[in-house]
């Protein structure tokens, strides 16, 4: 092709991309730098400064909030990574988990999350939910579930597990069916069989798909809101209240949004840090 | 002439009942007016209605409605972006109110009740008190579409079976509640809000009533005062001794629910939710209401009492237009409509109407009701809800904290109510 046509072609590609880099600059630059822009206390009597991320430091909430976003991140992650697998697993090897009983075992994550909350607060009740009936009735004492201060936070992990665990199955299950089988069929021949052979063989292969899932699910979960907000709103004490619902909390209800933002900033960085934490590690167990 | 005569009767008869009006109502008609509506019973109860304020002005409504929770989260994104979108909003002037007016939420109502108010609105037919709810720093932010407070809901069939009387005092509550513990296992014996930022308006006259407060005398905002620790700890032992499991999640949908179920014996709720209350025909027979009892130790009582009311957004486009949105529904004929509802008026002359006199005796309750409404209306105030801050929000979760400390045995009230002395003071 002429110079003068490579140039032509290079200035059509540039205007038929304009329009996605318009939708991107105000979709997402914009409200990315806006929230920075607050977060350094943009728009307030005190100007510009960084005494908000200061205050961050000094605010003991926000440490407490750090601490149970990071303790939910870690369990539920764990659970669902090791539950989501062993899911795989079962769909993958058992014919008669085929069809509807796939489908209902999977459709969990389908729910919206606001349905699982609501689905939650009824089961969960003390006093007039099932799960306590079903305590009661095999002879244990009730539990006070989301309105204990000490279980609540891992009550919450265990519901987001019920409805998550089924979408890392599904993805385990995908990758545990592109396994080539050479690798078996050697394995088989030096011995490695049950156990043994899901340890050395298994696990190792489906690496690169674990880390694909926990980059997934760490996004969602570092963000952790709905169901919380939903079924505790951040209580007993601040016992439920991650860095999602303290900032929510700070913005809407008590109208503080410079602080929020430098909350939401702080937890963007967090978010960032561990998708860049799994994707290094991701390349270097790629096989 | 005879001719004349008739044309002009049927000319008069025939003319729609807006244009007899000296005030023109369809000075805006054509326009198109946003409300955003917190889902009280207020809002369901006046929906069939709304039809008659488009055919009488000519403006067209598009209404939002959302619980609680999400219409506050709807508003607070609407305006903190300062967007037209909302023309009229609800609000509650003992929460919001100085904090709203300070961000410029609110349009100042003044020069529109001076120079486009129908003739025959009545302004001053609003109680002083709820009238002034509305007005901050000399300016009226919002007209007050009912009224409404804690109420002492209790069933006379249980204390009749357990041979239980009715608590006369607020100290009596817990030995009232050992009784009925001890006569029927299947009810709770009291049901009260525990969860954050919602205990305040259910827990103001404990404290109040024991002769507590949110302020020393020197005006300096606190909780770890005698009289405000043993209204705590009444309020979070009642909870904790006799209260349903989970109290700490439980607002007033819980309780009401609880309540309306029969697996309640007491509470202190909402006068809103009454109407909702009396849609189950056994509670019509069994339910009774009251005026929380009074401190025997100290004789006061001092109920929370508090209105919701209708304001026009400062960044609204329309303002004159909504204005007149509620002008309509507040006038005495809407407010009359809505008394039929349940929904106790804001309004002196429609409270004290031979209308609602009339329906307040069709049952026992209704009259109960009604009476222990003009009761609070009278000696009580919101002020006895919160610490009053300009940062009232963060007061309310403060308070909310403490209770739940209490309810969950992890400190006494004194404890618990003397370590946030410095929090509440930042708020101030």
């Amino acid at each position: 092709m002429p110079k003068e046509g490579q140039a032509q072609v290079a200035l059509s590609v540039r205007w038929m991309v304009l329009p996605a880099v318009i939708l991107t600059l105000a979709m997402v630059v914009f409200p990315l730098g806006y929230a920075i822009y607050l977060s350094f206390g943009g728009g307030s009597a005190s100007g510009l400064g960084v005494s908000l991320y200061a205050r961050l430091f000094s605010d003991p909430v926000f440490w407490s909030s750090l601490k149970i976003t990071l303790g939910l991140f870690v369990a539920a992650l764990a659970l669902q990574l090791v539950l989501g697998t062993a899911l795989a697993l079962l769909l993958n090897r058992y014919d008669v988990v085929r069809g509807l009983v796939r489908t209902a075992i999977l459709s969990p994550f389908m729910i919206p999350p606001v349905v699982v909350g609501m689905i939650a607060i009824v089961v969960l009740d003390p006093g007039l939910g099932a799960a306590n009936w079903v305590l009661q009735s095999i002879g244990l004492p009730p539990l006070l579930w989301l309105a204990s201060p000490e279980w609540s936070l891992l009550v919450v992990a265990l519901i987001d597990t019920w409805q998550w665990t089924p979408f890392v199955a599904l993805i385990v299950l995908g990758g545990l069916q592109s396994l080539p089988g050479r690798v078996y069929e050697a394995a088989e021949i030096d011995g490695a069989i049950g156990l043994k052979r899901f340890w050395y063989v298994t696990l190792p292969l489906l690496g690169p798909t674990l880390l694909t899932v926990a980059v997934l699910r760490s996004v969602d979960l570092l963000r952790f809101f709905d169901i919380i907000y939903i079924t505790t709103q951040g209580g007993p004490g601040n016992a439920t209240t991650t860095l999602n619902i303290y900032a929510y909390k700070l913005g809407f209800e008590f109208m503080d949004v410079g602080y929020a933002s430098s909350l939401m900033i702080a937890l963007a960085i967090i978010v960032f840090g561990s998708v860049l934490f799994f994707t290094v590690l991701r390349k270097k167990v790629t096989w | 002439m005879r001719f004349l005569t008739v044309c002009s009767v049927i000319a008069i008869a025939t003319t729609p009942a807006w244009s007899q009006d000296a005030f023109n109502w369809r000075k805006h008609e054509g326009q198109t007016i946003n409300l955003l509506l917190n889902n009280l019973s207020w809002t369901p109860a006046l929906r069939p209605k709304l039809h008659e304020f488009t055919e009488k002005t000519g403006i067209k409504i598009r209404v939002e409605a959302f619980s609680e929770e999400q219409y506050r989260a709807r508003l607070s994104t609407l305006m903190q972006a300062k967007s037209s979108d909302v023309d009229v909003f609800m609000t509650l002037p003992s929460r919001e109110a100085p904090l709203f007016q300070q961000s410029g939420w609110y349009a100042d109502l003044g020069p529109l009740l001076k120079s486009a108010t129908n003739p025959e609105y009545d302004y001053n037919d609003f109680s002083k008190a709820l009238r002034e709810s509305g007005v901050v720093d000399g300016k009226v932010t919002s007209i007050p579409i009912n009224v409404e407070g804690p109420l002492f809901y209790w069933r006379r069939d249980v204390f009749e079976k357990c041979k239980v009387a009715k608590p006369d005092f607020l100290e009596d509550l817990p030995d009232a509640a050992a009784k009925i513990k001890a006569c029927d296992s299947n009810i709770y014996p009291w049901a009260g809000r525990g969860l954050r930022g919602t205990v305040g308006y259910s827990l103001g006259a404990f404290i109040y009533n024991m002769g507590g407060d949110f302020k020393t005398p020197e005006g300096k905002a606190t909780l770890c005062l005698p009289g405000t620790i043993k209204g705590l700890q009444l309020y979070g032992d009642l909870l904790r001794n006799f209260g349903p499991p989970g109290a700490t999640n439980h607002t007033f949908t819980q309780v009401m629910d609880l309540l309306g179920q029969g697996r309640v014996a007491m509470t202190n709720e909402s006068s809103n939710e009454f109407p909702v209350l009396m849609k189950r025909p056994e509670r019509v027979q069994d339910i009774g209401v009251a005026v929380l009892p009074k401190s025997r130790e100290t004789g006061i009582s001092k109920p929370v009492v508090i209105n919701w009311s209708l304001s026009v957004s400062g960044f609204s486009a329309k303002q004159e237009a909504a204005w007149y949105f509620l002008q309509w529904a507040t006038a005495k004929d809407t407010q009359a409509f809505l008394a039929d509802a349940g929904i106790a008026p804001s309004r002196a002359s429609v409270f004290a109407s031979e209308k609602f006199s009339k329906w307040a005796a069709e049952n026992r309750p209704r009259g109960e009701w009604v009476k222990a409404l003009q009761e609070i209306a009278q000696t009580g105030s919101s002020a006895y809800q919160t610490p009053t801050l300009s940062r009232t929000p963060e007061a309310r979760e403060i308070l909310s904290n403490v209770v739940q400390q209490i309810v969950l045995g992890q400190a006494d009230a004194k404890t618990a109510a003397c370590a946030v002395t410095e929090q509440v003071q930042a708020l101030q």
